[in-house]
């Protein structure tokens, strides 16, 4: 198709502002700003979570605001720090690498951005008005229904959710129509980047999955609002449906915040070895693969629901063979750094950290596809050890990866590596400090969302063990921050490319004109800034 | 048939030994290429190989046959915890309540003390009355959620006597964490002993306890059997002094604990259904020594 100039130039200097902005890039500005506020908010709620179950028996905070904090903490992080994080890289990022100049719809763009955020707000009203929600970020009917749930939490719930949900819905088909459609002259759908890959695959998943959360908390609405009985069995209803639903969502959902993240990682480990990509083909074609089973699992959640043995191992194999495709990612990664010139940057640094740890939830959730280990460890700590070794030993250092290799285009200056080395040895030691005696808090019995433990059960030193290192995650984080607000004020320059990189976002200025690019580009190959670089020794193809 | 927690820990250590080989595999390949590959070891510009069928149908088709076993030794342990057509010497019913748990024995009832006997297959049928909840005793093996409006089953069987604890592992609601359960597994003689004591009537009659009791709102939620007291909102309290702890867990089960359970319930276990009853002294007193005499 031929390029239709979307954007129009304005007078040097003139800005509509934060509020009214359709800028692709300003968006996605936003987004990373609201899932860093996001990420901080959910951070600090964990460290209370942390604080109150370093010793047995503590009385810190009482029941209730422990209920209510790890149920805001799992909402926080999941809807509200990891997927605008990555939305807004994607907003970002996406149309400067396929050569665009802009989301193929920017005001809905603004529309996705602000439901999405407003989502958000309206969940957090829930403290001023009388209480968070307490049912976990699952939010299992009867539990959320009113009979057992009779505050409003569970309502500012649904619909914080369903708001923030319908943005984050537009949003996807926004970014799916643009990769579709906006590519520049030359760049065929298999010489795209693997993050514009990796966005498409999601949003396909997001467009998927969403709508059945979507209709469950309507039917949650209904069920709390208008007297109906979806989930009450007492009215003829069914409890289990509601888990169902919310796992059909649920589960994609791990795929909708992990696949970007390794998008981001498949783009920055090439870079920092000095190689294209290994297996392109399969890295790509893996995600697909992921992204078909990943709407065939749901039901791993729900071994110890009774669903039955037939169920059961039918779910079981799915989820095994997702393991598969996971692997593939893996050994190309792996077989990429082989043979290269490797630069140990910080970004490079958190990608080899995604690897690594990722590799431990990858195997952790093998185990829990095996039924009588779930059955024995579910809804524990193992659990819990599970999901952060994926969510953030795998997308939040994927995402630190992204940060430190973008945040120089979107900047214009580097962040420093110095900070970069600290944040990421202090991450990975309180990381692995806090969730990996987890494991073995679950293994021997130390239930999820319980607010305390008796002092009998002798979980209290593996428990201390896990809050110093959630202090230590906490120091991390701050020093990132300070690293972002100091490389923002006086960050060395950064230059177009500073990063000897492949793709054409780096072909532009830091940061980019609103327009992107003086001429669209055309290109030749999957690493088009290389092939502008070395046109002797250009890729094949 | 095997206890389930043995054919549990044996898959366990099979898929245990596979992941941590795998693990170490993968992570020394990552390490030795950091080590081998630094740009400041080596000079000048990396080969371009950008793909090898082979290598890429060998790293998938290899993990797909580890799997399939692991599939195979999966679909044979969940048999095998299931009691792998072994029919169960008992079924005891079990019921969760927001937080504690009803044990019934063919009618008799206690609660949150599950007995069984030692090295007897049991079947415990597992229902909810209000929320889920999840039957979880890890040393006995898995867990099995509680529904409300259906029955689910769980295979019980323990090798050797002793006092194994558990707790619900599904969210339950704001006193989730003490709704903690003891298996009290004995010899067959010493469990028949136990549960004829406990198919008999109170221990003891006309007392001024039980008068406090049968003349508050005790009697709405809890049963003494052999008085008139029937309600079923709460544990059944006709041999209460013969379990451990009160309230599920939160407190040692003696005189002087129940009194002050009694006098305030909500301290101890905020958001317990059981309401504060004002209650004089000497009628705490009294009630405490009543529940302290109901073996």
């Amino acid at each position: 198709m031929t390029a239709i100039p979307l954007w129009v130039r304005r007078p040097a200097g003139e800005r509509v502002g934060w509020l009214r902005t359709v800028d692709h890039k300003e968006i996605g500005v936003l987004y990373i700003g609201m899932g860093v506020a996001f990420f901080a908010i959910g951070g600090l709620e964990a460290l209370l979570l942390r604080a109150q179950l370093a010793t047995p028996e503590a009385t810190l905070v009482d029941p209730e605001t422990f209920n209510q904090a790890f149920t805001v903490h799992g909402v926080t992080m999941i809807l509200l720090a990891v997927v605008p994080l990555l939305v807004g890289f994607a907003n970002y990022m996406v149309p400067l690498m396929i050569g665009a100049r802009d989301v193929a719809f920017p005001r809905l763009n603004a529309l996705s951005f602000w439901l999405s955020l407003v989502g958000g707000i309206v969940l957090y009203f829930s403290f001023l008005a009388g209480g968070a929600p307490d049912t976990g970020w699952f939010s299992y009917a009867p539990l959320s229904e009113r009979a057992f749930a009779p505050g409003t939490g569970v309502d500012y719930y649904i619909l914080g959710l369903a708001v923030n949900g319908a943005g984050t819905i537009i949003g996807a088909i926004n970014l799916t129509v643009t990769i579709l459609l906006m590519r520049c002259p030359g760049m065929a759908i298999s010489r795209v980047p693997l993050f514009v890959w990796m966005t498409l695959v999601t949003s396909v998943l997001i467009l998927g999955a969403y709508p059945a959360l979507t209709a469950a908390l309507v039917m949650l609405f209904v069920d709390r609002q208008l007297g109906g009985h979806f989930f009450d069995p007492a009215g003829g209803g069914q409890a289990v449906l509601w888990q169902h639903l919310f796992w059909f969502f649920g589960h994609p959902e791990v795929y909708i915040m992990v696949l970007p993240a390794m998008g981001m990682i498949s783009e920055v480990i090439p870079v920092f070895s000095r190689k294209p990509i290994f297996g392109y083909g399969f890295v790509a074609g893996s995600s697909v693969a992921i992204a078909f089973l990943s709407f065939g699992v749901w039901a791993h959640h729900m071994f110890a629901v009774g669903l039955g043995d037939t169920e059961n191992a039918i779910f079981s194999a799915t989820s095994m063979l997702i393991a598969i495709p996971t692997g593939v990612k893996i050994f190309n990664w792996i077989a990429t750094m082989i043979g290269g010139r490797l630069r140990m940057t910080t970004a490079m640094l958190f990608a080899v950290g995604f690897i690594a740890m990722f590799v431990i939830g990858g195997l952790s959730g093998v185990a829990l596809a095996v039924v009588p280990i779930d059955l024995a460890v579910t809804d524990s700590y193992f659990v819990v050890a599970h999901l952060h070794y994926v969510l953030f030993g795998g997308t939040m250092l994927g995402i630190f990866a992204g940060a430190y290799y973008w945040f120089p285009k979107m900047t214009g200056r580097l962040l420093s590596e110095g900070l970069g080395r600290w944040h990421f040895w202090l991450t990975f030691a309180g990381f692995n400090l806090t969730f990996l005696p987890q494991h073995w808090l679950g293994a021997v019995g130390m239930p999820r969302r319980v607010f305390t433990y008796a002092a009998s059960t002798g979980w209290g030193p593996l428990n201390l063990i896990s809050t110093i290192g959630a202090t230590i995650l906490a120091v991390a984080m701050v020093v990132f921050f300070v690293n972002l607000a100091r490389s923002l004020r006086s960050g060395e320059i950064a230059g177009d490319d500073p990063w000897d990189a492949f793709t054409l976002e780096w072909s532009t200025t830091s940061p980019p004109p609103p327009e992107n690019f003086t001429r669209i580009p055309a290109v030749t190959g999957r690493r088009p800034l290389w092939d502008r670089k070395h046109p002797e020794s250009r890729d094949k193809k | 048939m095997r206890p389930p927690a043995d054919a549990i820990g044996t898959l366990s250590l099979i898929v245990g030994v596979i992941a941590f080989l795998i693990f170490v595999g993968v992570e020394a390949a990552l390490v030795y290429a950091i080590w081998r590959y630094r740009a400041s070891r080596l000079a000048g510009e990396p080969a371009r190989f950008e793909s090898n069928r082979r290598l890429e149908i060998a790293w998938t088709a290899a993990p797909a046959l580890i799997l399939a076993v692991i599939f195979v030794l999966t679909l044979g342990a969940m048999a095998e915890i299931n009691g792998a057509g072994v029919a169960p010497a008992m079924r005891i019913a079990a019921t969760g309540h927001q937080w504690w748990w009803e044990f019934s024995y063919g009618g008799t009832k206690t609660a949150n003390e599950l007995h069984i006997p030692v090295a007897t297959p049991i079947d415990l049928d597992l229902t909810s009355v209000d929320v889920i909840h999840s039957f979880w005793v890890p040393e006995l093996g898995p867990k099995m959620d509680m529904l409300p409006g259906t029955t689910n089953h769980l295979r019980l069987l323990a090798r050797r006597a002793g006092s194994y604890d558990g707790q619900c592992a599904e969210f339950c609601g704001v006193e989730h964490a003490w709704m903690r359960i003891r298996v009290i597994v004995q010899s067959q003689a010493e469990f028949d002993t136990w549960l004829g004591a406990q198919r008999l009537p109170a221990a003891v009659k006309g007392v001024d306890g039980e008068r406090v009791f049968l003349t508050n709102i005790c009697v709405n939620c809890h049963t003494i059997a052999g008085t008139a007291a029937s309600g079923t909102a709460g544990p059944d309290l006709t041999h209460v002094a013969s379990r451990g702890t009160i309230g599920a867990g939160v407190l040692p089960n003696d005189v002087a604990r129940m009194r002050a359970w009694l006098a305030d319930p909500q301290r101890y276990k905020p958001g317990s259904l059981m309401p504060r009853v004002p209650l004089s002294d000497a009628d705490l007193d009294a009630l405490a020594a009543y529940l302290g005499a109901l073996k």
